[in-house]
């Protein structure tokens, strides 16, 4: 095994130099921003997704739809849970897998889904988990027909859902079902991905990153077959994303 | 996986004579090179984040040693393994212990340059554990026993002929051939029943984070998403340059490389991860190891010429729009990374003598550094590295030029340096050329220069040169 001081060793000989030096008082990359500044990004990314929502859920409606999101717009609750129940019953999806995000109680979801006869269960755990029940959960979520979940945030230069897998949003329940709809809340939505990367420098800095983050744009796709681009190899074949209007 | 550097002339010309082939290569011309143009268009401040991306990357390479010590101290903080690697071997039987200490049967691999390097999933199978490719284009070139054919579409020279019979044993030339959906929902099918019963996976990783230990992935199928929430142990392997300084530096390069790279404005899954799964998560690996490689990078790093290679981001750009690449197509290059990349990197990592052929497999029309989302200047690599090639390069092994080219080259140098030499020398070149022409073209020339004549004809040398015939003229003028 090469030994790590070895190997760091030569990278430093490689560099031409005989220790490490420091660079974080080299200021040419975004990176070495103060936290006071990180803290004032933060905050402006929040209070512009508060002050422009309008604006920012036509602009991510918009960028949903050309990458394949079937993008719905919910004039209130009773409507976003109608649409749910619409396309449970288009997949004739027998079971349901949801996350705990408050959205889907605010719509009362189980209801909705529950009223198309199809079964619905919430993810989460009491951090007691071991390998078995992982299993389970695992084989749960394969067998699932349609995810559903809300947005921690959205992102409106691309189209993006946001998701920071936890207890109550497991990482299979917008991957495994054929089906995952994402409900969006008024105010959810980031201008672009700057402001997503420097909340989540600000959470780093605070010591509350979480332990993962995925960025869910479109159904999954390839087009390694003759370059023709094909909905649906790994991750759900459709993704349906329901905007909750400002009420 | 052993390099093959030496046997690009003839794989060159193999592949020129494949027509199907040349068709199905046409896509990184009017797929991806299209469509990067168009995503650089429609992005206004394009140039600003090439620009700061350069900037990222220089400064992190310049750094190198104290980014890759801060990564490592937070990868552990965050409850993963280190692995340094010298070489592929050394990270190849790595994790090969790894497998065998977790009692592994099944492992899924996302796509992974650096695994190719290790030749990992075959080693792995011979080893005893059930290997799968998980990317389309890699599973399909992994069912085909080949290597891949471009960075990021590695089946891209594959029909969708080739590819039924790969899938299916039975499938007959006589049937219709399945459309792309067809053929990639039955890769669905067969990859879920893998998905669900893999332990182990390994990765890529497009990204690692120092200041925070995590690692991004960038993929549109998922199966990067899938090998890092299934398995119970995941693996991660990089070179050792793929790093970033700090999570904020992410939305640069995140932007510059998936536009660069198919042209979208994002891929459909970008995830991130700080190694193993949460207290209170309920899928996710419960271990997590980071394999770093070196595989001759430091070379490259110690090289104040060949240094900014180190700032590659694996978007295969230059591949796209290399004119050389379209033609003679990903294996010619005979290592891991073809095209412009390749053409620099290859004879630094594997070694000049046997690579001579690939720095000059180049028209030197600078498209690669036109088009290169951290701008890394390849054309002038590629002359350092002809240069070598010729005389400047100590290593007598490295110095590939024979006597007689020098010679000939020495000869031309002096035949240059006065016009009553350069006159004679046109003269006689001109004198003993005639007798090889015919009808007013040159189609076979003599040795020393019978290479240029092998492929193109070149019209015959006219018997009087432009300058004595304007000067005759004047005389009669005057």
């Amino acid at each position: 095994m090469a030994d790590r001081d070895q190997f760091i060793s030569k990278v430093t000989e490689a560099l031409g130099r005989t220790s490490i030096i420091d660079p974080s008082l080299d200021h040419a990359t975004a990176g070495f921003d103060s936290a006071e500044t990180i803290r004032t990004n933060a905050q402006t990314a929040i209070s512009d997704a508060r002050e422009y929502s309008t604006q920012l859920a036509d602009e991510v409606a918009l960028a949903a739809e050309t990458i394949g999101w079937k993008v719905h717009r919910a004039s209130n609750a009773e409507d976003a849970g109608s649409i749910i129940a619409g396309i449970c019953e288009e997949k004739s999806a027998k079971s349901v897998l949801r996350s705990s995000h408050k959205v889907l109680d605010d719509i009362v979801v189980d209801k909705a889904v529950t009223s198309t006869g199809a079964n619905i269960e919430t993810t989460a755990h009491d951090g007691k988990y071991g390998q078995s029940e992982i299993e389970e959960s695992k084989a749960k979520a394969f067998s699932t027909d349609v995810g559903i979940t809300g947005v921690d945030y959205a992102i409106a230069e691309t189209g993006t859902v946001v998701l920071h897998p936890r207890s109550g949003l497991s990482r299979l329940v917008s991957l495994a079902p054929p089906t995952h709809i994402a409900v969006l809340c008024p105010g959810e939505v980031l201008a672009s991905m700057d402001e997503l990367f420097a909340m989540e420098r600000n959470d780093f800095i605070n010591g509350e990153l979480s332990g993962s983050m995925n960025l869910i744009s479109g159904p999954s796709k390839t087009a390694d077959i003759e370059g023709t681009t094909v909905t649906g190899i790994h991750g759900p074949l459709e993704v349906h994303l329901v905007i909750l209007g400002e009420e | 996986m052993k390099p093959i550097t030496a046997n690009f002339r003839t794989k060159a010309a193999e592949t020129l004579e494949d027509q199907q082939i040349q068709q199905s290569i046409e896509h990184v011309y009017t797929g991806f090179f299209k469509g990067r143009l168009n995503a650089a268009a429609d992005t206004n401040n394009w140039e600003e984040l090439r620009t700061k991306g350069k900037a990222i990357k220089d400064h992190t390479i310049a750094n190198l040693d104290y980014y890759l010590s801060q990564l490592a101290d937070n990868v552990e903080k965050n409850g993963g393994n280190v692995f340094f690697a010298d070489d592929a071997e050394e990270a190849r039987q790595h994790i090969i212990d790894i497998a065998h200490k977790r009692n592994i049967k099944t492992v899924i691999k996302s796509k992974s340059m650096v695994s190719e390097e290790m030749g990992l999933a075959e080693a792995m199978n011979k080893e005893g554990f059930e290997t799968i490719e998980t990317d389309l284009g890699e599973y399909i070139i992994q069912l085909a026993n080949e290597t891949p054919y471009h960075l990021i579409a590695p089946a891209v020279h594959k029909s969708r002929s080739d590819v039924a019979k790969l899938l299916d044993d039975n499938f007959s030339d006589s049937e219709p051939i399945p459309d792309a959906t067809e053929l990639t929902m039955m890769a669905r099918e067969k990859l879920r029943g893998v998905f669900a019963r893999a332990d182990m996976s390994v990765t890529g990783a497009n990204f690692a984070v120092a200041e925070s230990g995590s690692i991004a992935l960038v993929t549109n199928e998922g199966n990067g998403r899938m090998s890092t929430t299934v398995p119970r142990v995941h693996v991660a392997v990089m070179g050792l340059e793929k790093i970033v300084p700090s999570i904020q530096d992410l939305s640069t390069m995140l932007r510059i490389l998936i536009r660069s790279a198919t042209g979208q404005r994002i891929s459909t899954y970008v995830t991130m991860v700080n190694g193993k799964r949460t207290v209170d998560e309920e899928e996710g690996p419960e271990e997590f190891h980071l394999v770093i490689m070196n595989n001759g990078r430091l070379k490259l790093l110690e090289d104040e010429h060949s240094r900014e290679a180190l700032n590659c981001i694996r978007c295969g750009a230059c591949l796209n729009a290399c004119p050389v690449y379209r033609k003679v197509g990903g294996h010619a290059y005979g290592w891991v990374y073809p095209g412009p990349i390749g053409a620099i990197v290859s004879p630094v990592l594997t070694g000049l003598k046997d690579a001579n052929n690939l720095p000059n497999a180049s028209s030197l029309c600078g498209a690669c550094h036109d088009a290169c989302p951290v701008k890394i200047n390849i054309p002038r690599m590629l002359l350092e590295l002809r240069y070598r090639t010729a005389e400047g390069s100590t290593d007598p092994q490295e110095r590939t030029s024979s006597a007689k080219e020098r010679g000939v080259w020495k000869a031309w140098r002096m035949g240059m340096m006065g016009r009553s030499r350069f006159d004679l020398g046109a003269r006689l070149v001109a004198t003993a050329l005639r007798p090889f022409t015919r009808k007013g073209w040159l189609k076979k020339a003599p040795p020393p220069i019978s290479g240029w004549t092998s492929t193109r004809d070149f019209p015959a040398v006219a018997s009087k040169s432009l300058r004595s015939r304007l000067s005759n003229r004047l005389r009669r003028v005057k």
